[in-house]
């Protein structure tokens, strides 16, 4: 090997290392925790193992659990690649669901579940237009307005649930406290795939087509370029044509679009039976954006993440068995977040420590080591 | 119908209990808001504030329910918010993870490990009982507000003087504010961009985690620890920041008008007017929203906010 | 070949000890080395000039010496004693104070906050408003302590960082490249402060410069830097002009290029240059034209009425010091901003200002001042650079060709001399000098009909100057319409047929090249200039 063979080499090595170092701590630090409340780690380890995959049929529930975790990361890549922050997704999928639910529940058949799809979709990205707005007219910072929507839209929605014009099931037959929608129509639902002994809706499928295709656009298409210049560099953008306002806003609204895709696909396939309800988005938003930013904005990547985000929300599901309490999974998912975001920026810094850039200021040396996105 | 309106308004704008309770929710976010407001003049935008107040509460409960004692509850409610900014901090200005996502993922930590120990060990707290200032406290409509709080209310007083002095009147205060304005002047003078940064980060950790006390010992009693309590606060504050044009004295003013609607969203049905409690639950976040988008002034915000500082890249 | 010390012998057995010694000093980034064992001694009661061209290394030991970096190799030795400088503030404690030029100020503060910025002693406001006032009195610089430095000029923000540096009493002042903002008659006042504080005070000076005729008038002793090495080191009174180009650049100095991007045109007037012998197009057919232009930014109106008009084959050289309107033309004609009043017509065509893209579809090329700032994408590779504007033309249907890309990517590094990294090497791992090549060929690659040149040799070295104002000279003779923006009068005058002097974002003067000198320049600049000083409360006393 030549020398910045063995150096690059050298480097991926500790890098590995790093990731193995710091997911162990991640794991150890958890398992501590239960222990130190009095519970059982090794049965957590356990029930979280069959909840996810080890138990007949888990599997095909962890992929279609997968699915609207893995469009929601999508769209956050959409939006991170031009620049933007949008944490915003938890709200835009329920708008998204909360449309989806309006059209499936007043349309029957396979119409219908075309029609259920494009709502959310639609849905997702206007909810996501009002910080576009915010952001492009008011200059108030898109971070602080998706993330205000979110609220307003969980709530929001709930409210819908109220009115039988709006989106409460007004079946006679059901008792009167029950705040849910409609159940969608047989013919309204996304079919299944079964094979060995699982079942996943095709969904899953095409959630997986549309993560290659999203890798594809971004980063082989003309439109992906641009929109990466527009969020490298915004006045560079301006001067070769990228209208930064149009732009930018298409990718807000679209990371919404997808977060309401994901939302209308999580009805269609079955969540809550087939049902919308309050707290309908689940915490699916939060981690579909989590799944992007372990995977720094790689859509394939976003593949074997989400599934295993997706593992650890179905194997949560077998906790209580262990009388453990189910939040316990949010401080493992969050502590793996920060263990895979750890490694690289501490490889990033030790790679400045041994090359530190001069000052733009002396022309003449080079910027050797610089950051990337 | 418009009598009935003007009624309402009229019945509103009357009652000392809104203004009671607009001041304490009004208080908590100043406490919060101020950490923010230092934070943010120093370049960082911390979405990880609703974890440092989540973990002051639930620290300040946890502590309550063993000890009893307020004051130590309070100070373990700091030190809660002190640690979880140290590790916001080190990851986003030592490590130079992005901030965005540290402050999104601590708060989820945050948010799952109170309620997960509090599954285990249930936290109790009661609220102090108000302490009457006699006289003022009688003045009609807002003599409750001011002089009739739980004592810990009272602290946010001298905090807003002392966050001032701290800003404008020593070395420390200066450094932070170029900080955030050109972070490569500060640097070519010797100041060490970062560490300010940092510093300021944990200024917030400490008066957000006093916020969080604050809120659970002299705003409700809780029997068992409930993430609604905290409710999404830290992303209000940030935006009374926002709205006050980066200046103390607009940061106060925002956390006065959203502490306003949280205690309309509450006290309504209180006063016998029914409202969808959802519809009632958005309020304060559309008010935040609106007044942020419609006042904001936008020159004076920090040149460099939510811009990592490296030295050599320009 | 002599000893660089030699010149030195024979001055005298009596001359103070240094203030200052820097030995063997060396500083290695990666494989680059930015200084290689270099020796510089300061003297009190001397002003020491540090000459070499960009990128010769003297930034990086003005640097190791205020404590902004560490040497790998070699010693500081400060009143004598062997002495680490880790950062500016132990700097400062031992003396050593520094005069920046950009990057220094922060805006949003007033003067007396800025002053008393890194200062970590006592920090006392009545004392520091105080001290600002008697600093700027006692060497004549007057200035308000209250007012905002984002209202300054760059004259008086100068003055600032001499009061902040001279507050603390140093010992030794080091002044990186000052006069790059300032007019001729600013830059006179500004040496003859230092003289008065020099001789008076007995303060050791380094003046930091590229500009050999700047440092053969203002200094005593001179110190040669190429390539990271110290070449030569004389009493300036020794030197001649052509001697210490040929240290600086390393061979002999012949084209009048060379000579203005050493800032020594008269001095080194040479007959075998191309001839300035007046050009006339006239009959050439006008291809941009600025009509009345308007722009107004936080109440102030920094285009004023400008009128530009550059024709076929011209190149127009808009002369002027930093500040007064360039920037904002600049981004006038990258589209990044709208006019307020006023036209750019191109080609005959109207071009609507501040739409994306609109002026580069209208054929306007453009070297950007700050190619970071809109003239490039630094995490980008050096193929999508390349093709920035043009992705289009190696993609089909949507879909880029990365092969096609990497072919016409290294056409164009071939043509324009790009070296140091291949095509899909990061942007920001070039040196300066190629990323400027990389701009450039993009620029040309478009076949523009315009071609605005903003301080396009700016930070760059003989050889890339060289080669620039090559390239610019080719491109007008090819029949694009050049408009070259520059701080330098060097370069002005070395480049440009027409010259235009921009005050306060007005055409204060226009001159064909024939009737301009040097002199003439800098009285149009300067002249102009002593009435921007009001700003800021205290009037200039001159």
């Amino acid at each position: 090997m030549t020398r910045p063979d063995q150096a690059t080499a050298r480097r991926a090595v500790s890098l590995l290392g790093l990731y193995v170092l710091s997911v162990t701590v991640a794991l150890v630090l958890s398992a501590l925790l239960i222990s130190i409340t009095g519970g059982p780690w090794r049965g957590v380890l356990n029930a979280l193992l069959d909840g996810a995959i080890r138990k007949p049929g888990r599997w095909g529930d962890t992929l279609a659990e997968a699915t609207p975790l893995l469009i929601v990361s999508l769209g956050a890549i959409v939006s991170a690649r031009a620049g933007l922050v949008n944490i915003g997704q938890e709200g835009q999928l329920a708008v998204g669901a909360a449309t989806a639910t309006y059209v499936a529940t007043h349309l029957s058949g396979p119409l219908a579940i075309a029609g259920a799809v494009l709502a959310g979709f639609v849905g997702g990205a206007l909810w996501a237009g009002i910080a576009a707005l915010l952001k492009y007219w008011r200059k108030v910072p898109e971070v602080i307005t998706t993330l205000l929507l979110v609220f307003i839209a969980s709530q929001g929605t709930g409210y819908l649930l109220t009115r039988t014009f709006l989106l409460l099931d007004d079946d006679p037959n059901k008792p009167n406290r029950v705040q849910t929608s409609a159940q969608l129509d047989e013919s309204t639902r996304i079919g299944y795939i079964r094979i060995f002994g699982n079942e996943f809706p095709w969904s899953v499928v095409a959630a997986v087509v549309l993560a290659i295709a999203v890798s594809v656009v971004l980063h082989r298409t003309t439109w992906g370029f641009r929109l990466t210049v527009l969020g490298r560099n915004a006045r560079t953008a301006q001067r070769i044509g990228v209208p930064v306002v149009i732009a930018g806003a298409t990718a807000l609204a679209l990371s919404g679009a997808f977060a309401g895709l994901a939302g209308a696909v999580m009805l269609t396939a079955g969540t809550a039976n087939y049902r919308f309800t309050p707290g309908f988005a689940n915490n699916v938003g939060w981690e579909g954006l989590l799944v992007a930013l372990v995977a720094r904005n790689r859509p394939l990547a976003c593949i074997p993440i989400a599934f295993v985000f997706a593992a650890l929300r179905t194997g949560s599901g077998f906790l209580a068995a262990t009388g453990v309490e189910r939040s316990i999974v949010d401080v493992v998912r969050s502590l793996l977040v920060l263990a895979l975001l750890v490694p690289p920026a501490v490889a990033v810094m030790r790679q400045r420590r041994v090359t530190p850039p001069p000052a733009a200021a002396a022309a003449d040396e080079p910027v050797v080591s610089v950051v990337v996105a | 119908m418009i009598a009935s309106a003007l009624g309402a308004v009229g019945d509103i704008l009357g009652a000392d209990a809104m203004y009671n309770s607009a001041m304490r929710f009004a208080i908590v976010l100043a406490f919060a808001a101020i950490g923010e407001w230092v934070a943010e003049r120093s370049g960082t935008l911390n979405i990880s504030l609703e974890a440092m107040m989540i973990g002051g509460a639930y620290t300040a409960s946890i502590t309550w329910s063993s000890t009893e004692s307020v004051p130590l509850a309070l100070l373990a409610g700091m030190l809660a918010g002190l640690l979880v900014s140290l590790v916001q901090a080190h990851l986003s200005h030592q490590l130079a993870i992005d901030q965005f996502v540290v402050g999104l993922t601590l708060n989820i930590f945050v948010l799952g490990l109170a309620l997960f120990l509090d599954s285990r060990w249930e936290a109790v707290t009661q609220v102090v009982q108000p302490t009457r200032i006699p006289v003022l406290v009688d003045i009609p409509l807002v003599g409750e507000a001011f002089f009739g709080q739980p004592w810990p209310m009272y602290l946010v007083v001298p905090l807003v003087p002392l966050a001032w002095w701290l800003m404008f009147r020593t070395r420390w205060g200066l450094e932070l504010r170029s900080v955030g304005d050109s972070p490569q002047a500060a640097d070519v003078s010797g100041i060490h961009v970062n560490r300010r940064r940092r510093q300021a980060i944990m200024f917030a950790g400490l008066t957000s985690g006093l916020g969080g006390g604050v809120l659970v010992l002299g705003q409700i009693s809780i029997a068992g620890y409930e993430s609604g309590h905290v409710g999404l606060k830290g992303i209000i504050a940030i935006a009374a920041v926002i709205f006050g044009g980066w200046t103390l004295r607009g940061t106060i003013l925002g956390c006065l008008l959203f502490g306003y609607f949280f205690a309309l969203q509450q006290t309504l049905p209180v006063l016998g007017y029914r409202m969808n409690a959802q519809l009632a639950a958005t309020l304060p976040y559309l008010v935040a929203l609106f007044f942020t988008a419609v006042f904001a002034a936008r020159t004076r915000q920090p040149r460099a906010l939510a811009q990592p500082f490296v030295r050599g890249l320009a | 070949m002599s000893h660089p010390d030699d010149a030195l012998q024979g001055a005298g057995a009596t001359a103070p000890a240094p203030a200052v010694q820097l030995s063997s000093i060396t500083k290695r980034y990666g494989p680059v080395t930015a200084c290689a064992d270099v020796d510089l001694e300061l003297v009190p009661g001397e002003i020491h000039g540090v000459l070499g061209e960009n990128g010769a290394g003297k930034s990086t030991l003005m640097k190791i010496l205020i404590g902004l970096v560490q040497p790998d190799e070699g010693t500081i030795t400060v009143a004598g004693s062997e002495t680490v400088i880790h950062d500016p503030q132990t700097a400062a404690d031992l003396g050593v104070g520094m005069v920046h030029q950009h990057l220094s100020l922060v805006e949003s503060l007033t003067v007396w906050e800025n002053v008393l910025l890194g200062d970590h002693r006592r920090f006392d406001r009545r004392a520091a408003r105080d001290q600002v006032a008697a600093t700027a009195e006692h060497y004549g610089l007057a200035i308000d302590p209250d007012s905002q430095v984002s209202d300054l000029s760059a004259g008086l923000r100068q003055r600032v960082e001499l009061i902040k540096c001279l507050r603390r009493d140093p010992r030794i002042l080091i002044l990186d490249e000052p006069t790059s903002v300032l007019t001729p008659a600013e830059s006179e006042q500004l040496f003859a402060t230092l003289r008065d504080v020099v001789a008076r005070e007995q303060r050791a000076v380094a003046l930091v410069s590229h500009k050999l005729a700047e440092v053969l008038h203002a200094t005593d002793t001179v110190t040669i830097m190429r390539q990271g090495r110290v070449v030569e080191r004389s009493r300036t009174s020794g030197a001649t002009p052509s001697s210490l180009a040929r240290a600086m650049v390393g061979r002999e100095v012949s084209l009048r290029t060379s000579a203005a991007a050493l800032g020594a045109t008269d001095e080194l007037g040479n007959p075998a240059t191309t001839p300035v012998a007046a050009r006339s197009f006239d009959d050439r057919p006008e291809v941009l034209r600025i009509d009345r232009a308007r722009l107004v930014r936080g109440g102030v109106t920094v285009l004023d009425d400008l009128s530009i008009r550059v024709r076929a084959g011209e190149i127009v050289g808009v002369a002027g010091v930093e500040g007064n309107g360039q920037r904002e033309l600049g981004d006038v004609l990258s589209s990044l901003v709208a006019l307020d009043d006023g036209s750019v017509t191109v080609d005959g065509t109207v071009v609507r200002t501040g739409r994306a893209g609109a002026m580069a579809r209208a054929g306007v090329a453009i070297i950007p001042e700050d190619r970071h700032d809109s003239g490039c994408v630094l995490t980008m590779s050096i193929a999508d650079n390349l093709l920035l504007d043009r992705i289009d033309t190696v993609a089909r249907g949507g879909l880029i060709s990365r092969a096609e890309q990497r072919r016409v990517a290294l056409e164009l590094m071939r043509e324009f001399e790009v070296q140091g990294a291949g095509p899909d090497s990061l942007f920001g791992s070039l040196s300066g000098g190629n990323q400027q090549r990389v701009v450039l060929a993009r620029e040309m690659s478009s076949k523009p009909k315009v071609l605005i040149a903003a301080q396009p040799t700016r930070g760059l070295d003989v050889g890339a100057i060289e080669y620039m104002s090559g390239r610019l000279r080719a491109a007008a003779e090819s029949g694009i319409a050049v408009l070259l923006v520059s701080t330098e009068l060097e370069e002005i005058l070395d480049l440009s047929d027409r010259i235009i002097v921009l005050t306060r974002g007005k055409v204060m003067g226009e001159l064909q090249r024939s009737e301009a000198t040097s002199e003439l320049l800098g009285l149009l600049l300067g002249g102009i200039a002593a009435g921007t000083d009001s700003t800021g409360g205290a009037h200039d006393p001159s």
